[in-house]
């Protein structure tokens, strides 16, 4: 007789989740991670353009931080998101411990490294005969950015898709910044994917933990398809 | 209507030219030629005001451009167009690549105006499109263009907002000669059409064919300028004699 495997596939029909669990964490999981790579975007992008074109003092060892950034314990920068928010910390006044915005702060701070160095890489590579020629034609300092933005696309989606990737696959700093709290009726208050999966694991839970991996992968793909399709197609 | 006068122009401790002095009028034609690294490409970016010269002056209808403001240094830089040696066009449609210099030039809500209603091509944009024969492409991908048909939109883009004076950085030097036939014939046509254009060339018998006037430039000065015909039957001075004749190599 066969062993019977540790991990069994999951049933759906008899899977432990109240009404509205799993729709309420990927709808966590989504907002927290769209919310800060959009902001991570606006302001990495034409930071990237910035450190590209302009000529300022310290502008090595600014790209040498971003370089560095991409390496950033997720754990400590939570620890570290989570003194600012403290009652202690300097944002305490807002009370944003355990809350979706502490896990946003967090977010966007582990995404903004890859978006601004690979669209730095990407802007940076943009012809300089292509930069004169919009300038030469009687293009504006914004026109010339606008062009340079426009021909580096491909690498900007890429750069987007790579700080989406590192937010939504992201355990440690939402763990610690947002607690992966439920209400009392089950529903998730800052409990992301990725942390719940965690959670069912620890428990033995290993069904639940592989369906919210798939949902996961499944969200994943279905947001990169959708961003490229935005951004006209990754490769040409 | 525009000229450089006692310019000197350096990189670091390299010193492109020095002293140089050099004007277009309207409906004329003024090839550059010199050997490849001289600093023509240099000239044509100080004609165009998108190099500032670290001595004398480059002026447009006798205003020196280094001298005002930014807003009125674009205002003088509109009517300049250029072709580089390399098309360097956008990733974009042909039409979208010739109308930048006319959407450039247009407010900011006309702009999204205009993208808003998607209307067709702008008329100047078939036109000088089909000076350089290329009408039927507006809807091409910039990408598919093969180098000479590349070459050619980068000179109807430069021409589609209609400048004052046209710079051509060795519009040629990678073209078959069917192309370099549509580029030379496009000359004729913006000097019948009253703009001045300075050809920057190595080829000698280009600047004999298309130029009013040719200036030779050789290791940072320029040597003599006269009439085409002038200068390649019987030059004043003997270095550009030389380099006519090919006893001076580089």
């Amino acid at each position: 007789m066969p062993l019977d495997p540790i991990v069994h596939a999951p049933a759906l029909v008899d899977l432990p989740f109240r009404d509205g669990y799993v729709s309420s964490v990927v709808s966590v999981s989504l907002y927290v991670s769209l919310v800060a790579v959009a902001l991570s975007t606006l302001f990495s992008v034409p930071v990237a353009v910035v450190m590209a074109f302009a000529d300022f003092p310290g502008r090595r060892a600014a790209r040498s931080a971003i370089n560095t950034g991409m390496g950033f314990p997720s754990v400590v920068v939570g620890l570290a998101v989570l003194f600012l928010v403290s009652n202690q910390g300097p944002l305490g006044p807002l009370e944003l411990v355990f809350t979706k915005e502490a896990m946003i702060m967090s977010q966007f701070v582990l995404a903004t490294p890859p978006i601004t160095a690979i669209s730095l890489a990407a802007v940076a590579g943009v012809d300089e005969n292509v930069r004169d020629a919009a300038r030469v034609l009687g293009g504006t300092r914004l026109d010339v950015a606008l062009v340079v933005l426009k021909e580096a696309r491909y690498g900007i989606v890429t750069a987007v898709l790579a700080g989406f990737g590192r937010a939504i696959s992201e355990v440690g700093s939402v763990l610690v910044v947002g607690g992966n709290i439920t209400s009392a009726d089950g529903v998730s208050k800052t409990r992301t994917l990725t942390t719940a999966i965690q959670l069912e694991a620890r428990q033995g839970q290993y069904e639940t933990a592989m369906l919210l991996g798939a949902v996961l992968l499944v969200l994943v793909f279905g947001v990169n398809a959708v961003v490229v399709r935005l951004g006209g197609g990754v490769t040409r | 209507m525009l000229r450089v006068a006692g310019a000197a122009q350096s990189f670091g401790d390299e010193q492109v030219f020095e002293r140089l002095s050099l004007g277009v009028d309207a409906g004329e034609v003024v090839a550059v030629i010199g050997p490849s690294g001289v600093g023509k490409t240099t000239l044509l970016r100080t004609l165009a005001l998108s190099l500032e010269p670290d001595e004398g002056t480059v002026t447009v209808d006798g205003t020196d451009a280094w001298a005002v403001d930014d807003a009125e240094r674009l205002s003088m830089r509109r009517r300049v167009g250029m072709v580089f040696q390399e098309a360097s066009l956008f990733d974009a449609p042909v039409a979208r690549n010739v109308a930048y210099g006319l959407r450039v030039r247009r407010s900011w809500p006309d702009r999204l105006r205009s993208l808003v209603r998607s209307a067709g091509p702008a008329d100047a944009v078939r036109e000088s499109l089909a000076v350089v024969g290329m009408a039927e492409a507006t809807c091409r991908p910039a990408a598919s263009l093969s180098g000479g048909e590349a070459q050619r939109v980068s000179f109807a883009r430069a021409l589609a907002y209609d400048p004052d004076v046209l710079l051509l950085d060795e519009p040629t030097s990678d073209l078959d000669p069917r192309n370099t036939d549509v580029i030379e014939e496009a000359v004729e046509e913006a000097r019948d059409r009253g703009i001045g254009v300075v050809v920057a060339t190595h080829d000698m018998h280009q600047a004999e064919r298309v130029a009013d006037r040719v200036a030779v430039l050789l290791d940072g000065r320029i040597t003599e300028t006269a009439p085409a015909d002038v200068l390649f039957e019987d030059p004043s001075d003997e270095r550009t004699r030389q380099f006519i004749s090919g006893e001076l190599v580089y």
